[in-house]
C-alpha cells in the first residue's frame, strides 16, 4: 500500500484536488481525496507542490508495430498484399521491446490502442493494452477492439496509383469495404442458420463487426470520407468511430447528431497530403462545443507520443476547454475504445494508472517524473 | 511612426527591458529602452502585460519551395536529375503563396533561410528572405547565402537504388570531393587569368564556396557524417556549417572546438530514418554545453513554421538553457546565416522585424498576438482564432 499525499490532483472524472491523497494498493486504487485515511503501515510519498493525472490514452498509436529508424525489415504496419485483410491482428505484429513503448511511458501514455495502417481498405484487428511489459498477452486489455478500415487517399495511393489494381478512387476502396461486408454477412447467415459451417477466419472477425461487438474504425480525413463511413454503418447497421477526423469541424453537427466518435489528430502535424490541408488544434474545441465525443491522438510515429501533453495544451490554448482537452487524452479516450471500467480517471476501484509531474501538464517546461501502471513505477525521470 | 508601449522587451543582445517601449521608423527601430517619448501622431501598440521578442529566424527551412499536401507539382527542392547541381537556385523555385509563409507569420517567424533539399550530394544555391511579400525578389535579404551539400542517406538512397553513383557514404564524400577539387582549379584559373579558362555554370557556383564566399552548409544525421563534413572543410580550407546535426551531442566537443555552427532539428519528430534513430531534443543543450554554437531549425515543412516555437520549448525542457534558446532562433541564426547586420535582435537601426506574445514565446499557452516585418503589421491575431 502506498500514499501520495499533498500533491495536486486531477481525477478527471469528478473533482481536481489542491492537496491531496491518492492512496493505491495491490495495482488498483483505493481512495482519491482530500480527506483520505492513511493506514500507518503505508508507504507515504509526499508530492508537495507536485501534479497527478491519470495516465494518458491514446486511442490511435502503432506503438511497438511501426519501423522507426531500424530499416526497412521492421514495419509491420500494414498488411499491403491485399486490400481486404480482416484476419490480421495488430497483437502480433507488436514487440514490447520497441522503443516507442519506452517513448509512452515517458510521455506519461499509459493505454494505448494499436492499429494496423491505412493502406488496406480493411486492414484488420486492432488491439487495447498496457505500454509496460515484455509479453503481449499479459499487457493486453482487449485482444480485438475494433476492425479498421480505411477511406480518402491511402488504400488508392497503396493499390490504384501505385500498382494498378483495384481500388484506385474513393468508389472503388467504398465498394471494396462494401463488398467485404457483404461476404461477411452472407457468411454470418450461413453460419447462424447452419452449424457445419466451416469457419472462416477472414469472415469471422467481419462478423463480429456486423453483430456490433466492436466497430469499424475508419480512417478518414475528408469531411466527405468521414460522411461516406457514416452512410457505410448506417448501411449495415455497424458501429462507426471515425480515427483522424480532419475535416471533422465543418461536419461537427452531423456527428454530434450521429453520436459518432471521432479519434482526432495528429493536429501537430504538416498538412501531409491533400486530404489533411485543414489540419489544426482549433477542431476539438469546435467537436467539443458541439458535443461530439472526442478523444486526442498521437497517431504514433507520426507524431511523438512522448510529446502528447503538448498536443493536450495546444489543444486547449486553440479552444477546448481544459479540462475538455485533458479528458480527450484519458477518460473519453478510454470510453471510445471501451476500457473506461478499469482505466481513464483516478477513481477508487479502478487500475492504478497514473502520472506524477514536477508542474502543469500543459506547460512545455514540466516534466513527467514517474509514470504508474497497475501501481507500479514503469518511468522514473533521471 | 510606430510606438510599442509597456512590453517586457528581449532584445537577446542587450538584456531585458521591462515596461519598454520601442519606436519603428521607415521600417527600422528608431528607438528602444524604458521611458522613452512618444511622439505625438505615433501609432500606438499598447502592450502591457505582453512579452516583445526579435521577429524569430529559421536558419533551415523549405518554405515556398516544397509546398504542403501537393505532390511534384509543388516541389521543388531537388533536382532530382545529376547528383551534383551547384548550378541550380532555389531564388527560381519558390512560390511567396505558398501557405507555409502565411503560417510563418502567424508563428512569429520573420526570416527564413530557404535552401534545396538533400537529395543530391550538392544541391544548389540558396537564400534568406523575410517572411512576408509576393515578389520573392524584393522578399530576400542575402543572396546567396550558401551552397547545400549531403552526406547520409538521401543521396544514396536517391541514386545508388538506380544503380547509379553515388551508392555509398564513400561515393558520396568522394563526388564532393570531386566538385570541390574542380572549382578549386577552376577558380586558380580565372584568377589567373589563364587563356584556357571556359566558364562553367557549375564551377562558377561552386567557387564561390572555394573563395569563402559562401558557406557550405550540409546536411548530416549520424555522428560519423558529421565529422565528414568537418573533414572535406578543412582539406578544402572552407566555411561550413551542420545542418540538422541529429548525433551531435555524441561529438559536440569536436563541434565546438572546430567552431563549426551546428543547426539543430528538426527534433520534434518521428526516427523517419536509421540515420535520425537517435534524434532527440537534449543535442541542442549537449552542444552549447560543449561550448559550440547552435541554431534550432525546422526544416518546414517538417515541422511547420507556426511550430517553431514549441520545438524550442521542447529544448528548454530537456537542458537547453533559456536565453540560449531565444538566441538559437534569432541572433545565432542570424549570425549563421550572415543577416546579423539587419535582423536578429532588438537594436537601434536594425529591421523592425519583431513579435508581440501574450507571454512566453515558447508555450503551449501562449499566442502571437502580433508580427511586425520591416516596421509593417504582417499578422493580427483576430480574437477570434487561438
Amino acid at each position: 500500500m502506498k500514499a501520495f499525499i499533498n500533491a495536486k490532483i486531477h481525477t478527471v472524472s469528478g473533482e481536481s484536488y489542491e492537496q491531496g491523497t491518492l492512496l493505491i494498493s495491490q495495482g488498483k486504487i483505493v481512495a482519491v481525496g482530500t480527506h483520505v485515511d492513511v493506514p500507518a503501515q503505508a508507504e507515504v510519498v509526499d508530492c508537495s507542490g507536485k501534479v497527478i493525472i491519470p495516465g494518458f490514452i491514446d486511442t490511435h498509436t502503432h506503438v511497438g508495430m511501426w519501423g522507426e529508424g531500424e530499416g526497412q525489415s521492421s514495419y509491420d504496419g500494414n498488411e499491403g498484399t491485399d486490400p481486404i485483410t480482416p484476419q490480421v491482428r495488430a497483437l502480433d505484429a507488436i514487440n514490447p521491446l520497441h522503443q516507442s513503448f519506452a517513448d509512452a511511458r515517458m510521455g506519461g501514455v499509459t493505454t494505448v490502442q494499436v492499429t494496423p495502417g491505412s493502406g488496406n481498405p480493411i486492414g484488420g484487428q486492432m488491439c487495447v493494452l498496457k505500454t509496460a511489459g515484455t509479453l503481449v498477452d499479459e499487457m493486453v486489455l482487449l485482444p480485438f477492439n475494433g476492425m479498421k478500415a480505411a477511406l480518402g487517399e491511402n488504400p488508392k495511393n497503396s493499390y490504384g496509383i501505385s500498382r494498378r489494381r483495384f481500388p484506385a478512387t474513393r468508389m472503388g476502396t467504398a465498394a471494396a469495404i462494401r463488398g467485404a461486408l457483404n461476404q461477411a454477412k452472407a457468411y454470418l447467415e450461413k453460419r447462424e442458420k447452419d452449424e457445419g459451417t466451416v469457419l472462416d477466419l477472414r469472415w469471422e472477425p467481419l462478423a463480429q463487426v456486423l453483430k456490433g461487438k466492436v466497430p469499424l474504425r475508419v480512417h478518414a480525413h475528408r469531411a466527405d470520407d468521414i460522411v461516406t463511413a457514416v452512410r457505410i454503418g448506417e448501411e449495415f447497421g455497424i458501429k462507426i468511430a471515425i480515427e483522424h477526423g480532419t475535416d471533422s469541424a465543418v461536419i461537427a453537427d452531423f456527428l454530434a447528431e450521429k453520436q459518432v466518435p471521432v479519434n482526432l489528430g495528429p493536429s501537430f502535424w504538416h498538412r501531409a497530403k491533400i486530404e489533411t490541408q485543414a489540419v489544426s488544434f482549433e477542431t476539438a474545441g469546435v467537436l467539443e462545443k458541439a458535443g461530439v465525443k472526442l478523444s486526442l491522438i498521437s497517431d504514433h510515429p507520426f507524431f511523438p507520443i512522448q510529446y502528447m501533453s503538448i498536443a493536450v495544451a495546444m489543444a486547449h490554448a486553440a479552444g477546448m476547454s481544459p479540462m475538455g482537452a485533458l479528458r480527450a487524452y484519458t477518460l473519453s479516450a478510454a470510453e471510445i475504445v471501451g476500457v473506461d471500467e478499469r482505466v481513464g480517471s483516478l477513481e477508487a476501484g479502478k487500475d492504478a494508472d497514473f502520472t506524477v509531474w514536477d508542474g502543469c501538464p500543459f506547460s512545455i517546461r514540466s516534466h513527467v517524473l514517474e509514470t504508474y501502471i497497475d501501481g507500479q513505477a514503469v518511468y522514473t525521470r533521471e | 511612426m510606430l510606438a510599442i508601449t509597456n512590453a517586457r522587451i528581449y532584445t537577446v543582445t542587450n538584456g531585458v527591458i521591462d515596461n519598454g517601449s520601442i519606436l519603428i521608423e521607415a521600417g527600422k527601430i528608431a528607438a528602444i529602452g524604458a521611458g522613452l517619448d512618444i511622439p505625438p501622431g505615433a501609432r500606438v501598440v499598447d502592450a502591457q502585460g505582453q512579452i516583445v521578442t526579435p521577429g524569430l529566424i529559421d536558419e533551415h527551412s523549405h518554405v515556398g519551395g516544397w509546398e504542403e499536401g501537393i505532390g511534384w507539382e509543388g516541389n521543388d527542392i531537388n533536382e532530382f536529375t545529376d547528383p551534383s547541381t551547384p548550378q541550380v537556385s532555389i531564388l527560381d523555385g519558390i512560390n511567396p503563396a505558398d501557405i507555409g509563409f502565411a503560417d510563418a507569420r502567424k508563428g512569429g517567424v520573420t526570416t527564413v533561410q530557404t535552401m534545396p533539399g538533400s537529395g543530391n550530394v550538392i544541391g544548389g544555391l540558396m537564400l534568406a528572405m523575410k517572411t512576408n511579400g509576393n515578389i520573392v525578389d524584393r522578399m530576400v535579404i542575402k543572396y546567396p547565402s550558401g551552397m547545400k551539400a549531403a552526406l547520409g542517406e538521401n543521396p544514396k538512397r536517391n541514386y545508388g537504388t538506380q544503380g547509379k553513383s553515388p551508392s555509398t557514404r564513400m561515393g558520396t564524400a568522394a563526388m564532393l570531393r570531386e566538385y570541390l577539387l574542380k572549382a578549386k582549379q577552376y577558380d586558380a584559373k580565372q584568377s589567373r587569368g589563364d587563356k584556357d579558362f571556359k566558364y562553367d555554370d557549375k564551377l562558377h557556383n561552386l567557387a564561390m564556396v572555394i573563395r569563402k564566399e559562401i558557406p557550405l552548409r550540409v546536411h548530416c544525421h549520424r555522428a560519423d557524417d558529421i565529422l565528414t563534413a568537418i573533414r572535406v572543410a578543412k582539406e578544402f580550407d572552407i566555411n561550413i556549417t551542420l545542418e540538422h546535426c541529429t548525433e551531435g551531442h555524441k561529438v559536440a566537443d569536436v563541434i565546438a572546438r572546430n567552431g563549426v555552427p551546428a543547426c539543430v532539428g528538426p527534433s520534434v519528430w518521428q526516427r523517419a530514418k536509421v540515420e535520425t534513430r537517435d534524434i532527440s531534443p537534449t543535442t541542442p543543450g549537449a552542444i552549447i554545453k560543449a561550448g559550440g554554437k547552435v541554431a534550432i531549425i525546422t526544416d518546414h515543412n517538417i515541422v511547420p513554421q507556426h511550430y517553431f516555437r514549441i520545438a524550442v520549448g521542447l529544448t528548454i525542457r530537456e537542458g537547453m538553457p533559456e536565453d540560449e534558446a531565444l538566441k538559437a532562433v534569432t541572433i545565432n541564426a542570424a549570425e549563421i546565416i550572415g543577416v546579423d547586420d539587419r535582423v536578429g535582435s532588438l537594436e537601434v537601426g536594425k529591421d523592425a522585424d519583431l513579435v508581440i506574445w501574450t507571454g512566453d514565446p515558447f508555450e503551449p499557452l501562449t499566442h502571437c498576438v502580433m508580427t511586425i516585418i520591416n516596421g509593417e503589421v504582417v499578422y493580427q491575431h483576430s480574437g477570434e482564432e487561438k
